[in-house]
């Protein structure tokens, strides 16, 4: 459904450019769902921005292809882009407050984005989008529709944009840490409703979280993504039972378990690199306890058969 | 609202008494010998000068002195001008009008051109765009009011004799006071719409042009600064990166979604600028000789016209409260956050 392939993004900053993504690969498909993971910094935000072109002026997409139904959306002109996103490709963020518009009604920023991709009465729009509201689960929809951002709670706005998003049933959703901001009740409960419209509608999806947790309830697939570079991507079966690379070994070692009784929680000792001060190797080596002279020289390549990679020269041997 | 509106109209006479009643007491630094001279215009009386003092009570405390105006005043009656040679609500009757169209007509032209450059100026951030906005705003800002109006006045009415000073011509002046016109509103651009003379309405309105332009330079930079940082500021916001994900046109992005925000600060600074418009457009009207309230205003100070004086700063007072409130019910059209009560 979209295949994502060596995308390369960098920033321009005052100390010069700075690459952020540096080459990720993969393909999603259709009515799948793929978890990327990663923790903050890691470039997953700026992978979801990309895919829609919705960057910061100061980003740069340096090469790489994001070819969907055999466009590539990198070479996309603006004007063909905006017919794109919102009706085939939609997209939904972490803070539900703050993306919706203050001074906008609910009803009208969800009018506004049918109107913007299909050619009905403004009548209509309203009709469709109060059914829309109601699907999310918003209850008294028709009056809802009237009122403003700031008369909804973080879940309810969050369930407008979702409504929002699957307005023009789109082929794929981009979300983008979509509960990060909520209270963890209200998570789960977005989550199921992300999930459970996913299935209805068949269509794919790219979540984003820095959660692993969530990821075994949502994904089908999980790519895991360490300073702008994919460790290892798998099936969630295979991530969770046998993860290749020692980050996502890492990471799922520090997760929380209500079975096992622990004292202390185990964590990845050292920090995320930053952008642009990585070491020339894998980024992770810093951080290996099991990290070879040779990564810190040389960029891993992924290793293992498809459907299960990791970039860790650990795998050489076996490959 | 209406509770939020009541409890600012009653702010309105505590207002008025502290304006009033400062002035009042800066003018009793003169001896009441110098007051009372004022009411003589004939030097051979001089001699009546005592009795002046004790007809008008001048030798009172001045709280006394201070009743005595304020409950004239509340009668409806402000005295008589001596500068304008009418009493002063006739006067402010007469002169507020054009101050009014004259204000209203800048403003107009400063949101409109102030709101519109601005946006462009942040879309087209550091393009040429943006750095002729900048440019232009910088200059007006730094232009002195006095200097761009005689400058004006130099071209287009001494070398090109386009528009002349005044507040209308001959013409109208007589057309006015004949007779036939009848006034509806005080206000000559409408009066003379609804008498259907078209004629007095473009003599009126040309001779709008040249103040109103004069006005609006300054103002209309710092609103361009106002509007491109909001606008900006906007831009830069979550919703923004939403409307784009939705696939929105950049026009809507721009006026629709990022517009309707940055536009709240703007609202303020219009609103303060049109009070100080009404009250004190003292320098253009008196370069242009346009008969507003200013220029009485200036002409009233000048003639040590106390009676003059202090109508016009009550009216300046009102007129204050008045805009500030209108201004807070402006916000709440706009920000659906802001609620007043």
């Amino acid at each position: 459904m979209l295949d994502v392939q060596d995308l390369r993004v960098s920033f321009s900053t005052e100390e010069g450019t700075v690459q952020v993504l540096k080459g990720l690969s993969y393909s999603l498909p259709k009515g799948k769902v793929l978890a990327v993971v990663g923790e903050s910094g890691s470039g997953k935000t700026v992978h979801a921005l990309s895919l829609l072109r919705l960057l910061p002026p100061t980003a740069n997409i340096e090469g790489g292809r994001v070819l969907f139904e055999g466009q590539d959306l990198v070479a996309l002109s603006e004007k063909q882009l905006c017919k794109l996103r919102g009706a085939r490709i939609s997209m939904i963020f972490q803070d539900p407050m703050s993306s919706l518009n203050p001074v906008l009604t609910v009803g009208e920023q969800l009018q506004e984005t049918i109107l913007a991709h299909r050619k009905i009465s403004k009548l209509r729009a309203k009709a469709l989008a109060v059914r829309l509201l109601k699907k999310v689960g918003i209850s008294d929809a028709a009056r809802r529709y009237g009122q403003y951002p700031f008369q909804f709670s973080g879940g309810m706005c969050q369930r407008v944009m979702i409504a929002m998003a699957l307005a023009l049933k789109p082929q794929v959703l981009i979300a983008d840490e979509p509960t990060t901001a909520l209270d963890v009740t209200i998570q789960a409960q977005i989550l199921r409703l992300i999930k459970d419209l996913q299935q209805q509608t068949g269509m794919s999806a790219v979540f984003i979280t820095h959660n692993l947790a969530l990821v075994a309830d949502v994904a089908d697939e999980v790519l895991v993504l360490y300073g702008g570079l994919c460790m290892e991507k798998a099936s969630v079966q295979a991530i969770f039972k046998n993860p290749l690379h020692p980050y996502t070994q890492g990471l799922l070692n520090s997760l929380v378990s209500i079975n096992k009784k622990e004292d202390f929680l185990p964590a990845i000792a050292g920090h995320p690199p930053i952008p642009g001060k990585e070491c020339p190797g894998c980024p992770f080596a810093p951080r290996c306890s099991r990290a070879l002279k040779k990564c810190f020289q040389d960029r891993p390549p992924l290793f293992g058969k498809k459907g299960h990679q990791a970039a860790c020269w650990l795998l050489e041997e076996k490959a | 609202m209406f509770h939020y509106v009541l409890r600012r109209l009653l702010l309105l006479p505590v207002v008025i008494l502290g304006v009033t009643f400062l002035l009042f007491l800066l003018t009793q630094r003169l001896s009441p010998e110098m007051r009372a001279s004022l009411y003589i215009k004939d030097p051979r009386q001089m001699g009546a000068l005592e009795e002046v003092i004790q007809k008008y009570g001048l030798r009172d405390s001045v709280f006394k002195q201070y009743g005595h105006w304020l409950a004239n005043a509340l009668k409806g009656d402000l005295g008589y001008s001596q500068s304008a040679n009418m009493p002063v609500g006739q006067a402010i009757k007469a002169y507020l009008p054009a101050t009014v169209q004259l204000a209203v007509a800048t403003i107009i032209l400063v949101v409109f051109f102030g709101v519109w450059f601005g946006c462009v100026s942040a879309v087209k951030k550091d393009k040429w765009q943006d750095i002729l906005a900048r440019l232009f705003s910088v200059g007006g800002f730094s232009l002195p009011i006095f200097v761009l109006g005689l400058l004006l006045l130099m071209l287009f009415y001494g070398r090109l004799g386009w528009f002349s000073p005044g507040g209308y011509s001959v013409y109208t002046d007589m057309i006015v006071h004949g007779g036939d016109f009848h006034s509806y509103t005080g206000f000559l651009l409408v009066d003379s719409l609804l008498n259907l003379n078209f004629r007095v309405f473009g003599d009126v309105l040309s001779h709008l042009v040249l103040p109103a332009v004069t006005l609006c330079i300054g103002s209309f930079a710092l609103m361009v600064r106002v509007m491109r940082s909001s606008m900006l500021e906007e831009l830069g916001k979550d919703y923004v990166r939403t409307a784009r994900a939705k696939g929105l046109a950049p026009w809507q992005i721009t006026y629709k979604h990022a517009g309707k925000n940055a536009v709240i600060p703007v609202i303020t600074l219009a609103s303060i600028q049109f009070i100080r418009l009404l009250g004190g457009t003292v320098i253009v009207e008196t370069i242009f000789e346009y008969p507003g309230i200013g220029r009485f205003g200036v002409i009233a100070a000048q003639q040590l016209d106390i009676a003059g004086i202090m109508g016009f700063s009550l009216m300046v007072a009102v007129l204050f409260v008045l805009g500030n409130l209108f201004s807070d019910i402006l916000y709440t059209a706009v920000d659906p956050r802001i609620r007043l009560d």
